[in-house]
């Protein structure tokens, strides 16, 4: 197994992994010859989970993968410890990411090339701990199957959101979030004293294929655009999501399937997370959020 | 839920409309002590009541002018209460006080930054497309309507800024019989006025190690003074007939009387909101404290009244038993 790579965009790979600091602990990274994949979970059956992918030819340059399995390589680490070491790659003239041993435990170690005043140069290394998994247990971890989501809409500045459901948290445990195809999104929170519906409108509904039907199945009907498709999660999962940002991005689609999830998507361009359109050729990943509809 | 109008249906019984609803939650918040509070509608505008245990009584005082619109329909609550006599009709209903105050403060940003006094362009609602424009940062000085429509149906609250909307129901209760510390019922002894400022100081000098916090007016030097007695020792402060320290000077009755500290200290944010405060006791010994906040429309009134620890009275019959 071997993976080495000249990481070129390392403001993009910090901005990554900054995104899920506040998700969890520990993350996956998945490394194949086009793709580096990022995944978090937070709870298999009930929690939040992040599936993110972005393009290598993104991030690395001279990038070079190989293993038995695909060339593909999966390996468990700690979000902190990345963290710190893509910092300290800011702004530096050269750096390097490689799987390696250190004190026969595997790492992924970023070595970091600075210029002094006097002009040598000076090496860093950084080394993150990590877990190498198996085929097997790589392949038991799954992306969510979710159906078709019934409606699709630009979220709102992901800061109001935010701001309005830190005050609202304290009034219940779940939230119903819900959207229409007439760009409006609802969140409604209630106990026995209170209920608190909050209104976003003006925003942009994406068009999306009318779902195929299946042969001699009997289809349910759209409903009309006005009309509402409701996701009830957990409170503290949406709280989650809408955490993970440190500079809230704009482009944010959200997706709900009623009664199976509430799924978010981010675009991710070279140049970070505004881009001006979901078609962008700039687009080189995404993060995709999965937050299961509460059971009950 | 009830309550519900619908057009062309049975008038509203109450309904107000604010420009800025930061004035209101400022207001709330000096009695926000309590999760319940009673609170009387009347053409008059809104008075809003707590009381801890049947010792103290605060008051918020909302007068119809705070409001850019109030309307109170008298005649329906009339009907609804047929048995009021000729008292100037009012409504009375107990909601979750605590309730009330977060959700006008739904749009204050993040919790934290909710003391800051940042404020939107104009007090209009700005309805931009959100999703696309300029920095939708919601900064709390949204707009409001309130209504309600009499026992039975939900308190409503609607906030708008920058074309988000937020409309909150909350239940509302029969009010409780409310604790008997009517101040009116026993002439005024003593009153005086002072510059919030100074007893703000005072207040700070107070040893929260104390169980009760003195007070003595007298027609002599010292005039007024604040005293506590705590675990380290005591505190005393004095002051002076000096007009610019005291103002309205009245006293009758010589007397010294005490309150619990920690119940007397509930009125701290409304001593810190107000530029002055009156100070009243009456001859059973309660004590009144009027704060004069000075809001966009003339002044606002929040009170404090307590009951003494001991009154002087009965002190004197327990040494003759």
């Amino acid at each position: 197994m071997r993976f080495r790579a000249l990481v070129t965009n390392a403001n993009l790979l910090l901005r990554v992994v900054q995104s899920i600091d506040k998700l969890a602990k520990s993350a996956i990274l998945k490394l194949t010859p086009e793709k580096l994949h990022i995944i978090v979970i937070t709870d298999v059956d009930s929690g939040l989970q992040l599936w993110s992918d972005v393009a290598v030819n993104a991030l690395f340059g001279d990038y070079r993968i190989e293993s038995a399995h695909g060339n593909e390589i999966y390996l468990e680490f700690s979000i902190e410890n990345l963290q710190r070491a893509l910092r300290s790659a800011q702004g530096a003239l050269r750096t390097t990411l490689k799987l390696t041993k250190k004190q026969g435990l595997p790492v992924l170690s970023l070595v970091i090339v600075n210029q002094s005043g006097t002009g040598r140069e000076l090496t860093l290394s950084q080394d993150v701990p990590v877990r190498v998994l198996t085929p097997q247990q790589m392949d038991a971890i799954r992306e969510p199957l979710v159906p078709d989501s019934q409606v699709h809409i630009m979220m709102p500045p992901l800061n109001s959101v935010r701001s309005i459901a830190e005050r609202i948290k304290s009034m219940g445990d779940r939230v119903a979030v819900s959207a229409n195809g007439e760009g409006e999104v609802t969140l409604r929170v209630s106990n026995d004293l209170v209920e608190i519906t909050t209104f976003f409108r003006g925003l942009e509904n994406l068009a999306y294929d009318t779902q195929p039907q299946d042969a001699g199945g009997v289809a349910s009907p759209d409903r009309a655009p006005a009309e509402f498709y409701t996701a009830v999660v957990d409170m503290r999962n949406f709280l989650r999501f809408l955490q993970s940002y440190h500079v809230a991005p704009r482009n944010i689609v959200c997706c709900i399937i009623e009664h199976h999830a509430l799924v978010f998507y981010v675009y991710i361009g070279s140049a970070g997370y505004s881009v001006g359109a979901l078609n962008d050729q700039t687009t080189c990943g995404s993060l995709t959020y999965f937050i299961p509809v509460r059971q009950v | 839920m009830a309550g519900d109008d619908a057009a062309g249906a049975a008038p509203a019984l109450f309904s107000a409309r604010l420009n800025n609803i930061r004035p209101l939650v400022n207001m709330l918040r000096t009695i926000g002590f309590r999760p319940r509070a009673t609170c009387a509608i009347s053409s008059s505008g809104l008075v809003f009541t707590v009381e801890e245990a049947q010792s103290i009584v605060a008051q918020a005082y909302l007068r119809t002018d705070l409001f850019a619109a109030f309307s109170y329909n008298a005649a329906l609550a009339r009907e609804q209460s047929p048995d009021a006599g000729d008292e100037e009709p009012t409504t009375y209903v107990a909601l979750p006080l605590d309730n009330l105050i977060e959700c006008m403060m739904l749009f204050y940003g993040p919790s934290g930054s909710s003391g800051s006094s940042s404020s939107n362009t104009g007090g209009g609602i700005q309805s931009a497309a959100l999703g696309g424009g300029g920095a939708a940062d919601l900064r709390g000085a949204s707009t409001a309507h309130i209504a309600f429509n009499g026992l039975g149906s939900d308190f409503e609250l609607m906030l708008e800024e920058r074309g988000v909307i937020s409309v909150c129901r909350m239940a509302t209760f029969l009010p409780e019989a409310a604790a008997d510390l009517d101040f009116s019922r026993s002439p005024v002894v003593q009153q005086l006025i002072i510059r919030s400022e100074w007893l703000r100081d005072a207040f700070s000098e107070l040893d929260p190690t104390s169980e009760a916090v003195g007070i003595a007016i007298s027609s002599t030097a010292p005039y007024f003074r604040v005293s506590t007695m705590g675990d380290s020792g005591s505190t005393e402060m004095t002051y002076s007939k000096d007009e610019r320290v005291l103002d309205s000077f009245f006293c009758s009755e010589e007397q010294e009387n005490r309150y619990k500290l920690s119940l007397v200290l509930r009125c701290r944010l409304a001593l810190a909101l107000s530029d002055k405060t009156k100070i009243r006791i009456n001859q059973r010994g309660f004590l009144s404290l009027q704060f004069m906040i000075p809001t966009d429309a003339d002044v606002s009134f929040v009170n404090f009244l307590y009951a003494p620890l001991v009154h002087a009275d009965e002190l004197q019959q327990q040494q003759y038993q």
